[in-house]
């Protein structure tokens, strides 16, 4: 398996660990009968994600966050294996990511600012670099 | 690069990256760089062309998350051929056209490209079957 494949994998480990970090929370928070239920909007209440502690939500947003980082990393690391690109800087970058998408869930709880959106942009540039890569 | 679907595949993740530094700009534009930095803990959300570009990145990353699957699928089959690429070069286009589209709210044309980019996909899995 290349190196990229590797991180790729890892990567959505992290995003499945990160699962499990905000449904704890939040099933304790909400109750399992919220949380089990159909989530229907009840009048005049905000809805269900609305309704955790800070902290929660903070790790809500990682994971929403993730998603959007984890599919462009996929796409590069798709790109690179099968177009031939890999190589030493492409595996480099797919550390890079998964480096920093794994600080970024403790910044984002510990609401480290500006950290959090440092290390989100290491993330992407990492990711835009492997794109670039296959590229060129 | 425009000659074989893997570097569209490329070349539309450079786009949809493209699109979310727009959308990230416009919203802090409108909600102030400290919001953006903060750990939002109170929910803000942008309007006008910002938020719009935000509902245009959520629908080039569910096209996306159609799209690349169907050209792995071809990938994987060796089953690249003119067709493909075409469906492929269709949907680039389509996409690419449907974000401004979208930002500049130009009714219909942006529902036209999405159903472009729709419909290469759907041959895209025709193909790999």
């Amino acid at each position: 398996m290349s190196p990229e494949l590797t991180v790729l994998a890892l990567a959505a480990l992290l995003q499945m660990g990160q699962y499990v970090l905000m449904s704890v929370p939040a099933n304790m928070e909400l109750g399992t009968r919220a949380t089990l239920g159909p989530r229907d909007p009840a009048p005049g209440q905000p809805p269900l994600a609305e309704r955790v502690s800070p902290r929660t939500g903070r790790l809500i947003r990682a994971l929403d966050n993730h998603f959007e980082a984890l599919i462009l990393f996929t796409i590069a690391v798709v790109v690179v294996t099968l177009s031939g690109a890999s190589s030493g800087f492409t595996a480099a970058m797919a550390w890079l990511y998964l480096a920093a998408r794994v600080a970024y869930v403790p910044a984002y709880a510990l609401g480290l600012s500006p950290w959090r959106s440092l290390v989100w942009l290491v993330g992407f540039a990492a990711t835009a670099l492997m794109l670039l890569a296959a590229l060129v | 690069m425009f000659t074989d679907e893997l570097s569209i595949l490329a070349l539309y993740g450079l786009y949809v990256a493209i699109t979310l530094v727009l959308q990230a700009s416009g919203t802090m534009q409108q909600l102030g760089m400290g919001y953006l930095l903060s750990s939002r803990d109170e929910g803000r959300s942008a309007s006008g062309i910002a938020a719009r570009l935000e509902r245009a990145l959520w629908n080039s990353i569910s096209a996306m998350a159609l799209f690349a699957p169907a050209i792995l699928i071809l990938q994987a089959r060796d089953g690249f051929d003119e067709n493909s690429l075409l469906a492929a070069q269709v949907f680039l286009i389509a996409r690419v056209v449907y974000v401004p589209a979208y930002a500049f709210g130009i009714v219909g044309l942006r529902s036209l490209a999405w159903s472009a980019g729709f419909f290469a996909t759907i041959i895209l899995y025709f193909l790999g079957l």
